[in-house]
């Protein structure tokens, strides 16, 4: 079986979800037997990449692809692929991924099964998505001799990608005639007056056990240690402490980062709903009873007043 | 201006689902339905822009019986018409085969813009939009936050980045843009546009009334299950300070968030 | 916006509230208007989202308005569950069950069904709608419209606005509906119907409306293990011989059984909590092994009118009617109310069509709705019984007693007085004990898996409304509640409200009550039940509330 693992680079730094997918693309390998090439539109990632194991780099070097532009990077994959007709193209579902993958996958006439949480290999692989908001796993696979592949960020942990070497290709493409009907502008940043916590990586959350407004300050600075996300559960915002797009549960937002650390929150079930999907749960809270320690991948039972600081500073130092 | 919107009918977020026996699909019992949330706001878009540059907007939907009702609640916020394609032999396709259906039915219409909501809260490929464009030879943008038409040629959009990145893409029309939740403020369908939707018409199209689809569908799905949580809860005590060690240390080497 | 720019719309007929009596009332009106070669419009606006959406009952279903209004029902595919298939009675102590060996005829379920109302009302909605009357879901009655004192509308509620009542960005007035005649078909303690009846004294020479409230719940069982149509009913544990009420369990299909209690809101114990008395039920024995390995997937409460016959107000004004629940029109005996608000839309809109023939909507004119009533069976279901409730109140004992005389006397009270009078629920209310220990609940012990605390069920009852808007429970002076109400009751609104709306935070001068009206399931319990009827029920914006499919 061949398998492609697409590579996205920004700012000349491989973009870790893409590392993550090239895990996943080794152990599928491992269950069908394959090789696996990576590809990538920037050549000032390829040292990093050669260090993994890989059976080849493909390199498509293109002054047009220094900025992502879907209908370049359409065609560029397309041809890449043309000399092949039975492969699996995998890639992290990044915001980027959702944007182009899906226009390759009509251009090619073969099918993307995006998002996915995992696999399994039995006698031909079968991608597993994660659907109805977390509810259920639905299990997909597909007779097409070439397919795509996403998979959703934490689905793999690309810490444990062996080490190795690769031999390095370069493969140019024609992108002269592309269609200049999409320009993409400039980034820029804005200051946030709402979180879209969905798409944070990790949440330091408060519930009642904060006590009052002035304690939310020891929050804040622990979020800000750990690059993190402040959310709440509902009596916060509902006493007006927080914002009401901090909420997290049924009435609130949706979320699943990799780390969702919840302080003095108890775990009724409305905040649990909205939470639950996380891949790490980290819980602190007084009462050893409290609900919330059921769905915890951690949990200290202890007095956030007391054990918040020591983390800050902890954190602060290393 | 004519805009088309496509709207899905998903299970509201509170019904409780119950995977049907053939473990195939989630039954219909006991379902509140709804239009897809983000294509809500997709649709209020297109009704903006309609009402600051004129045109038609027209609603589309893809479903099961129970769909004409996304439709009839479009057209009581102001769609002008609608389209209605249903067909059980459509209910099981994939999303590329879906496509193919939804650019048969569109062809004729000459959209200026085809509006779709980023994601369905149901199986949530958030492909439609996309391919589309690919299918009807449209650009596109993604995670749209804000439009500004430019001229009638050409669409600015506001596309969303990870990490708080925004950009303004400019794109020329036909385009197809799918629409992040948040971007405007949905009106609620008055009373006197409920009555008035009693005079819209609704063209339905079903398997045979469409051109003869090539749908070489391939992908099929197996099994639906719940995910299992098997979660032994590792607790951390000791002293304060212990504690603190111990969390940073599965912060740094188990959880591994903070490199 | 201004009052200028409000929209209008004229209708001949509107009806407030899209449940049993409304729904058979607009049907009825719009066929024998058509057979009068008479081509009307009518409305009927509905606060929910969907039909059903608030609609909560047992319910076991008298057939009888049905074969009145659709007698070919069961070729329509009506959504009854099963026809009563097996009933039984029991007393329970706080460990056995005791099984009546004997149910009196007229306690008889023969030949009813059990049903859920949100399903059938969705059914019946569905006819009336492809008959061409128009049913406006997510639009609330807020006021009544006057022409001096007769009533000339209703104008729906403001939608869009946000917290501090301000219009937000999709602000939607309410708008004016114009009708000839406008029909209060609420339910029970109906928001408009409350305003109406107070307005014009229409409890004059009444007596009070009292009220219950039915929690339940439904419970998915394993596969084959509930028999459609099952039912049975208990009195005793929990609820003893001081409160008003028993519990409810029924067969419905697919393995779902249907559980509940009904709680007399006449109730002395101001610590007494209907959601914890459900719970206590579900500790019995005998109960609890018709839950065994089941799955708790919904949750409701609704009030309901208990007072009978006497405590029907005058039943129209000028340009408006009261039916259904919102009148009173339920046998508190049967515990059966649905058969007899259909048949009360079905006279009203006999009423009408004489109102629309001769132009007439003056009370005068609809006073014939009166007549027909009391020429029906309703009066004569209801006179039957029209002293069943007000025993009670001395104990299940006496209450049984008074029942029984009344059986075998055609209702007298005790058996020989035609009238039993009554007082307010509320009033029933003694001032807390603080000498006293109340335990009754310390015992409870919330395992999630058949007991759930407030929080876990309201999340089961898919309730959700938009946060940023004006709570929609008006409470006419909170300072009572931080003051007297704690001193005198104990701020009983943490008990009756089987939501948790309501909550008494903070200490000392923080101390303030907090009012999470987004768990509110539109029960009333709290206007009808607050000793110092200082709460106001008032619709929340249209559209919010329960998302209820088949209580």
């Amino acid at each position: 079986m061949k398998l492609f693992v697409f590579i996205q680079h920004e700012e000349g730094k491989i973009n870790s979800v893409s590392l993550e997918a090239l895990q996943g693309a080794h152990d599928i390998a491992e269950k069908s037997g394959g090789t696996i090439s990576a590809i990538t539109f920037n050549s000032k990632i390829v040292e990093q990449l050669s260090g993994y194991n890989l059976n080849e780099i493909l390199v498509i070097e293109n002054q047009q692809l220094e900025n992502y532009n879907p209908l370049i990077y359409v065609k560029a994959m397309e041809d890449v692929l043309a000399a092949t007709s039975q492969y699996i193209l995998l890639l992290g579902h990044s915001y980027e991924a959702r944007d182009w993958v899906p226009r390759l996958s009509a251009r090619l006439d073969i099918p993307f099964i995006s998002d996915c949480i995992g696999f399994k290999y039995d006698m031909g692989l079968t991608l597993v998505r994660s659907v109805y908001q977390g509810k259920f796993n639905e299990e997909i696979s597909t007779d097409s001799g070439a397919f795509i592949v996403s998979f959703q960020s934490g689905a793999f942990k690309s810490d444990a990608l062996k080490p190795g070497s690769a031999s390095v290709r370069d493969i140019s493409v024609d992108l002269t005639n592309v269609p200049n009907s999409i320009q993409p502008g400039e980034k820029f940043q804005e200051l946030e007056s709402s979180v879209d916590l969905s798409q944070a990586d990790v949440i330091v959350a408060v519930g009642r056990g904060i006590g009052k407004e002035e304690n939310l300050s020891m929050a804040r600075e622990l979020a800000t240690a750990l690059k993190a996300e402040l959310a709440s559960s509902r009596p916060v915002v509902d006493s007006g402490w927080l914002e009401p797009f901090h909420q997290v549960g049924s009435s609130g937002q949706n979320v699943s980062p990799k780390l969702y650390l919840a302080l003095g929150i108890s775990g009724a079930i409305q905040h649990v709903v909205g939470m639950n999907n996380s891949k790490n749960i980290v819980v602190i809270n007084k009462d050893v009873n409290a609900p919330i320690f059921e769905i915890a991948d951690y949990g200290i039972v202890g007095d956030i007043f007391e054990i918040v600081p020591k983390l800050i500073a902890a954190i602060q130092n290393s | 201006m004519k805009i088309c919107v496509l709207i899905k009918q998903v299970p509201d977020k509170d019904s409780p689902l119950v995977i049907s026996d053939n473990n195939l699909s989630v039954s219909n019992d006991n379902i509140t339905w709804v239009s897809n949330e983000s294509d809500n706001y997709a649709l209020e878009e297109a009704l903006l822009l309609k009402e600051a540059h004129g045109g038609e907007v027209v609603a589309c939907t893809l479903g099961g019986k129970s769909s004409i009702q996304v439709l009839k609640d479009a057209m009581a916020k102001g769609a002008d018409r609608s389209i209605f394609i249903s067909d059980s032999y459509f209910d099981t396709l994939d999303v590329l085969s879906i496509s193919k259906i939804f650019a048969s039915a569109l062809q004729n219409e000459n959209f200026d813009l085809i509006m779709s909501g980023l994601q369905s809260d149901d199986h949530g490929s958030s492909q439609l939009g996309i391919l589309l464009a690919e299918l009807m030879n449209m650009s596109h943008a993604s995670l749209v936050m804000g439009t500004k038409i430019i001229d009638d040629k050409t669409i600015k959009v506001k596309r969303e980045l990870e990490g708080g990145w925004f950009q303004w893409t400019t794109l020329s029309l036909p385009a197809s843009i799918s629409i992040q939740s948040g971007i405007n403020i949905p009106r609620y369908a008055t009373l006197k546009g409920i009555m008035m939707v009693k005079n819209k018409t609704v063209d339905e199209l079903n398997k045979e009334s469409m051109p003869r689809l090539d749908l070489s569908a391939q992908v099929s799905l197996k099994n639906m299950s719940i995910p299992e949580k098997s979660k032994e809860t590792v607790f951390i005590d000791g002293s304060p300070d212990e504690i603190v060690e111990k969390l940073v240390n599965v912060l740094n080497n188990e959880i591994k968030i903070m490199r | 916006m201004t009052e200028k720019d409000r929209q209008k719309l004229e209708v001949d007929v509107l009806f407030v509230g899209a449940g049993s009596a409304s729904l058979a009332g607009a049907l009825h009106l719009k066929r024998i208007s058509k057979n009068a070669n008479l081509d009307i419009s009518i409305a009927i606006i509905e606060k929910a989202r969907e039909i059903g959406a608030h609609s909560l009952s047992g319910a076991i279903i008298d057939p009888r308005s049905l074969n009145e209004l659709i007698p070919d029902y069961l070729d329509l595919d009506v959504p009854f569950e099963a026809k009563v298939s097996e009933e039984n009675m029991y007393y329970l102590s706080s460990e056995r069950a005791f099984r009546f060996p004997y149910i009196p005829k007229s306690m008889s379920h023969h030949g009813c069904y059990v049903a859920s109302l949100g399903k059938f009302v969705r059914w019946l909605g569905n006819i009336c709608e492809s008959e061409g009357i128009d049913i406006f879901c997510g639009f609330s009655g807020s006021e009544l419209l006057y022409d001096n004192e007769t009533i000339i509308g209703v104008r729906t509620g403001d939608r869009g606005i946000d917290k501090n009542g301000k219009p937000k960005p999709n602000f939607d007035q309410g708008v004016d509906i114009h009708a000839k005649v406008t029909l209060l078909g609420e339910g029970a303690r109906g928001s408009l119907s409350k305003t109406l009846i107070k307005h014009h004294d229409l409890m004059k020479n009444k007596n009070p409306q009292v009220w219950a409230i039915g929690v339940k719940e439904l419970w998915q069982m394993p596969k084959d293990s509930v028999k459609p149509g099952y039912v049975a009913h208990t009195m005793g544990y929990p609820l003893g011989h001081d409160i008003f009420g028993g519990s409810f369990i029924y067969g419905m299909k697919n393995d779902i059984l249907d559980i509940g209690l009904v709680v007399g809101l006449d109730y002395q114990n101001p610590r007494i909590d209907p959601h914890h008395e459900l719970q206590l039920l579900k500790t019995h024995p005998w109960v609890r092994s018709l839950l065994k390995d089941g799955k708790m997937i919904s949750y409701g409460a609704k009030s309901l009118p208990e007072g009978g016959y006497y405590s029907l107000p005058k039943l129209m004004v000028s340009g408006a009617m009261l039916i259904g629940d919102s009148a009173g029109f339920m046998n508190g005996q049967r515990l059966k109310g649905i058969h007899l608000a259909m048949k009360s839309g079905i006279e009203a809109a006999k009423t009408i069509l004489s109102a629309l023939q001769k132009n007439d909507f003056s009370e005068s004119a609809l006073s014939d709705f009166q007549k027909k009533v009391d020429n029906s069976w309703i009066k004569e279901e209801l006179f039957k019984v029209r002293n069943f409730h007000q025993a009670f109140g001395m104990g299940l004992i006496p209450g049984m007693v008074n029942a029984g005389l009344g059986l075998i006397t055609g209702g007298r009270g005790w058996g020989i007085i035609n009238r039993l009078n009554s007082k307010h629920g509320h009033e029933h209310l003694r001032p807390l004990n603080t000498d006293s220990d109340f335990t009754k609940y310390t015992e409870l012990s919330y395992d999630g898996k058949y007991l759930f605390d407030k929080v876990t069920n309201i999340y089961h009852s898919a309730t959700s409304h938009n946060e940023d808007q004006v709570p929609h429970l008006h409470i006419q002076d909170t300072n009572i509640c931080i003051t007297r109400c704690t001193e005198e009751y104990g701020n009983p609104c943490e008990n009756f409200c089987p939501a948790d709306v309501y909550e008494m935070t903070g200490k000392g001068d923080a101390r303030r009550l907090q009012i999470n009206f987004s768990n509110c399931v539109h029960c009333k319990t709290c206007d009808i039940m607050d000793p110092y009827q200082i709460i106001d029920w008032l619709p929340p914006e249209g559209g919010d509330g329960p998302s209820w499919i088949n209580l």
